[in-house]
């Protein structure tokens, strides 16, 4: 401290200042995380472990559950926690894998198109658009879909007879699978656009040449050679998209059903209009109930196989990448 | 690096620190709590700030009657807004002030003018074992009945249980809101839905009579109308300083009760 300040220490000061902070702010970020998946399991655990396994499994019906859960008399000693989350686990990988998979077959065509084939002039307007689009908030497209498409879906598309043949088991009134896997779609999309188009602009352009100099067309020099060097990044955008469609939740609370069924595919088309409320989704819906000691244990066991599925997504998709690497390039 | 870790550590906990010391100096009265007490609370508060200029600042968030009863107990605002009567499981040590009352009102999709129900029949469609309009009389349209109705912690899901619904059980199919804006919106644009939703919420909507009685503030008032059901303000303790002065001002003043009669019943 005492020695004089000269030229070469000043900048080295404050290098290490900066060291500091910067490491100070890391280390915030980390602790949080590891915060945060401490506190939820905590929080969580009384339900997993009146359950068990089951509670993963099939049985009785969730709402029913919820409801029993929320109405647990005030003694600790009887709190009721009796939870089949089956039907709620089967909505949220429908509506996911249902979104990135159509989400994915766009974008991949439209980044190609954008980089490879779009006219400069289409390109100037296209790429701020969609980078746009992925920056709009849910709740917009929730009231789209709440104002425009299940209305539509449910008094135009559904016939009064495929009402009434399931009005027994299900209500279809618009609410259903289908508006919840398109608006879901429409909201990843953009991301996985933006993504793999930056994923393709760091192809090198001697790896894309050569092959133009071998005879290969324009089709599939982008198809052997560029996409296949981004592959690593296209997984990446699918582990992003894939996040995002998880932790939905008001989006998919507004349009996807407000009723925990599980939809039959053997239902034929009736499947893709049965409602269906992924897990997100239900936090929300039951968030009022928060206060009720067992029903907050029993969202916060939500929030906790969401956390942790989100936690296998990244490591899943690192072990995906691996083999891709040797011949990909990285944004 | 390794060793720099703990001074990264106590820098972080000072950047976390500060921001939570630079409290507000102002009384502030904070509410939280139901979604059907809202619009009411909205109004009272605007109307006690014309009564006293400055005297404080207020602060309205929603979230449901459970959310404002978990907030008041654990000291995160002032009042907490309920729209269901205590219950047992409620956390100890809070005091419930009745503010006004508020009619439900069952509702259908404007094409559809079902003029009245049953209490007989409200139970029937909403417990499942009526599915089709056609065999409500009344109804202006056939098909399944789509029931709308509020997630277990909603004060309205409450109070329709207990006033309309008695021991019957509200079907597992039926569709669960989270708020009444929801169920507005639902029934709007559904023409087979019914469902229930606070007087407040009904415009666009055909409500239907109950027991033949129109659901409307007139006959909720002269008490006629049977679907009523009360509005809470709760505090940790007996209400004290501005709370207490807000809620005294609601429960006893001219100016209030005014307030109340546009859109709810008063106490008094």
């Amino acid at each position: 401290m005492a020695r004089p300040a000269s030229p070469a220490t000043g900048p080295h000061r404050s290098d290490k200042r900066a060291e500091l902070l910067l490491g100070a702010l890391a280390s915030v970020v980390l602790v949080l995380i590891a915060g945060m998946v401490v506190f939820v399991l905590a929080k969580a655990w009384p339900s997993f472990s009146h359950n068990g396994l089951a509670w993963f499994g099939s049985g009785g019906n969730v709402d029913t559950q919820l409801i029993d859960i929320f109405n647990s008399p005030a003694n600790p000693d009887k709190y009721e926690y009796t939870f089949h989350a089956w039907p709620l686990l089967y909505a949220t990988a429908l509506v996911t894998l249902g979104a990135v998979i159509v989400g994915l077959t766009f974008a991949l065509f439209a980044a190609i198109f954008i980089v490879e084939f779009a006219p400069n002039r289409l390109r100037a307007v296209l790429e701020p658009v969609v980078r746009l689009l992925a920056a709009v908030p849910s709740v917009i497209y929730g009231l789209i879909g709440i104002l425009v498409l299940v209305p539509f879906v449910g008094n135009h598309l559904i016939s009064q007879g495929r009402k009434e043949s399931v009005a027994y088991v299900v209500q279809l009134s618009g609410n259903s699978l289908a508006v919840a896997v398109v608006i879901l779609t429409v909201m990843i999309t953009p991301i996985m656009i933006a993504l793999i188009v930056d994923a393709l602009r760091t192809v090198p352009r001697s790896w894309t040449e050569g092959a133009h100099a071998l005879g290969a067309n324009r089709w599939r020099v982008v198809w052997t050679i560029a996409v296949r060097a981004a592959r690593p990044a296209i997984v990446g955008a699918c582990v992003l998209a894939t996040a995002r469609a998880l932790g939905e939740a008001i989006m998919l609370s507004m349009v996807s059903g407000s009723v925990g069924f599980a939809p039959n595919p053997l239902d034929g088309l009736t499947f893709f209009v049965e409602p269906v409320r992924p897990l997100a989704a239900t936090i929300v819906d039951n968030a009022e109930g928060l206060s009720v000691k067992p029903l907050g244990q029993t969202l916060y066991a939500f929030a906790a196989v969401l956390l942790i599925s989100s936690l296998f997504l990244s490591l899943g998709a690192w072990l995906v990448r691996q083999p891709m690497k040797r011949y990909g390039v990285r944004p | 690096m390794k060793s720099r870790l703990p001074l990264a550590l106590a820098v972080m906990a000072l950047a976390v620190a500060v921001p939570a010391s630079t409290a507000a100096a102002k009384t502030t009265i904070s509410m939280s709590g139901s979604t059907s007490v809202a619009p009411l609370a909205a109004k009272l508060a605007k109307g006690y700030l014309k009564a006293h200029p400055r005297s404080v600042s207020f602060r309205l968030a929603q979230g449901g009657s459970d959310v404002g009863v978990a907030d008041v107990a654990a000291g995160r605002v002032s009042i907490g807004n309920s729209s269901r009567d205590p219950k047992g499981s409620d956390p100890g040590g809070l005091v419930w002030s009745r503010i006004a009352r508020d009619a439900i009102c069952i509702a259908t999709n404007a094409n559809n003018p079902v003029s009245g129900l049953t209490q007989a029949q409200v139970q029937a469609i909403f417990s499942g074992q009526v599915r089709n309009w056609n065999q409500v009389p009344g109804a202006g349209v056939s098909g399944p009945i789509d029931v709308v109705v509020r997630t277990a912690a909603s004060g309205t899901q409450d109070a329709f249980q207990k006033i309309f619904m008695g021991s019957s059980k509200v079907s597992s199919s039926a569709a669960q809101k989270a708020s009444n804006g929801l169920v507005a919106q639902s029934i709007r644009s559904d023409p087979n839905a019914v469902g229930y939703v606070s007087l407040a919420f009904t415009k666009g909507l055909n409500d239907a009579r109950y027991k033949g009685v129109a659901c409307n503030l007139r006959n909720a008032k002269s008490g006629q109308y049977e679907g009523v059901r009360n509005f809470w303000m709760v505090t940790r303790g007996r209400p004290a300083g501005a709370s207490l002065k807000f809620i005294r001002w609601i429960q006893r003043s001219r100016a209030a009760r005014r307030i109340t009669a546009t859109g709810w019943v008063p106490l008094h």
